[in-house]
């Protein structure tokens, strides 16, 4: 019964982080059919945006989909309706993030690899997930 | 001539072979590459989050000192460029986010800095470059590994075709070495994931070195230090996890060109490549 009442605040919330249209979005599946990473995902992007446009706050606020997208934008380029998918997935990040939730935690970054990772990986990871 | 040059962080620690070379490159075609004078992080990827300014903060900056001295900077990091950019067609789009900002930095930036990559460079320069050739590649068959960022979001960046870009083939054809397409050049090889999901790197990166081999490719060349990472220093994993893969030696491209260029070996950076390069280099008669 819950997941029928329709957060409308969760949606306008992501709309205005993200600066996207939900209702954009005719659910072809196209982006999650070229992400790269659909597979590492438990709910895949299109269904993402279906828990958005639905207003399924506890669906949307639980997939851990959103935090394996790269931010590689191949489903932006890709998407018939224009819509710019990762901006999505960064809002739903961001809403966590702002709560405190998903933080990237670094004592439990392996040490060899901190020592080896260029730079530019440790600071767009830490850019991508803290706030 | 002097090209005014902004390296980036990742340029002078992990990837100073792409400094060295990129150098390299340029002083044998006679350009001066000037530093920007005290410049500091881009702050890597782009927000993509519309109601955070602070992420504009760092690019607009940067932009706002590059301004001062000349109205073109060159940058040869995938991120740095991709992250100027993006954040420049932003301020421009956005004049009040612009006006803000200017006003809290007591800046004056006006949106109208130029943001280049080599590449661009080189192409509106290729008779330049192929007169200083000294060295014919030509037998190496190089995959040219886009990645994402110098092609997305095209609206923004404008670099090339987004799916079937020929800028690095180009390139590559015009050092004389042979550009072989492999579908999978415009995919991700997983990017800052490989700090909190290494697994999905680690596949995503696999499976592009997988596809260039199987197109023929022996030399994948990127002007990203993080593509580079992934592709060449995630390799020993890549052979643990899956134990018919064969090694793949990957290259900046500066350090193609520089030895093209017959630049001094001592600048390619060449020790620094994991997947060790000179096999082939050998092979070809190239070292
Ligand atoms: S490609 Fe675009 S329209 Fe199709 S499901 Fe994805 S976001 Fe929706
Ligand atoms: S931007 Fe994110 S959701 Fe879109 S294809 Fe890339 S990883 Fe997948």
């Amino acid at each position: 019964m819950n997941k029928i009442l329709a957060d409308k605040d969760l949606t306008r919330r992501i709309e205005e982080i993200s600066d996207q249209k939900l209702s954009d979005c005719y659910q072809c599946g196209r982006c999650t059919a070229g992400c790269p990473f659909a597979e590492f995902m438990d709910v895949p992007p299109n269904q993402v945006i279906r828990f958005m446009q639905l207003g399924l706050k506890e669906d949307l606020l639980k997939t851990q989909g959103p935090w394996f997208c790269a931010a590689c934008l191949v489903c932006q380029a890709r998407c018939p309706r224009g819509v710019d998918i990762p901006r999505l997935m960064e809002a739903v990040r961001t809403i966590h993030l702002r709560a405190k939730e998903g933080l990237i935690d670094v004592p439990e970054i392996d040490k060899e690899f901190l020592l080896d990772a260029p730079p530019l990986a440790l600071i767009s990871a830490f850019s991508k997930f803290t706030y | 001539m002097k090209l005014q040059y902004y390296p980036g962080c990742t340029l002078y620690t992990k990837a100073k072979p792409l400094n060295t070379s990129l150098h390299a490159c340029f002083n044998a075609v006679g350009i001066e590459l000037a530093e920007l004078p005290h410049w500091y992080c881009c702050g890597t990827t782009f927000t993509l989050a519309r109601d955070n300014r602070m992420s504009l903060i760092a690019p607009l900056r940067i932009l706002a000192k590059a301004q001062q001295e000349d109205g073109k900077v060159l940058v040869p990091c995938s991120i740095c460029y991709n992250t100027l950019k993006r954040a420049n067609y932003m301020l421009n789009e956005d004049r009040e986010t612009l006006d803000i900002l200017n006003e809290h930095l007591e800046e004056s930036y006006d949106g109208n800095e130029i943001v280049l990559h080599p590449l661009e460079f080189f192409r509106d320069n290729e008779e330049l470059v192929r007169s200083k050739v000294k060295k014919s590649l030509k037998d190496l068959k190089v995959g040219c590994y886009y990645g994402c960022l110098l092609l997305r979001p095209q609206q923004e960046i404008q670099f090339d075709d987004p799916e079937a870009p020929t800028i690095f083939e180009n390139f590559i054809s015009s050092v004389g070495a042979t550009p072989i397409d492999f579908p999978l050049k415009v995919e991700c090889c997983g990017s800052y994931l490989v700090v909190t999901s290494p697994d999905a790197a680690l596949e995503s990166s696999y499976k592009l070195l997988r596809n260039a081999q199987g197109n023929g490719v022996n030399a994948v060349v990127t002007s990203c230090p993080l593509c580079y990472y992934n592709l060449d220093a995630l390799q020993e994993k890549m052979t643990k996890a899956h134990p018919d893969f064969k090694q793949i030696p990957v290259f900046y491209f500066s350090q193609i060109l520089a030895l093209a260029l017959g630049a001094e070996e001592k600048n390619l950076g060449l020790e620094q490549n994991k997947v060790s390069p000179y096999t082939i280099l050998k092979e070809y008669d190239l070292l």
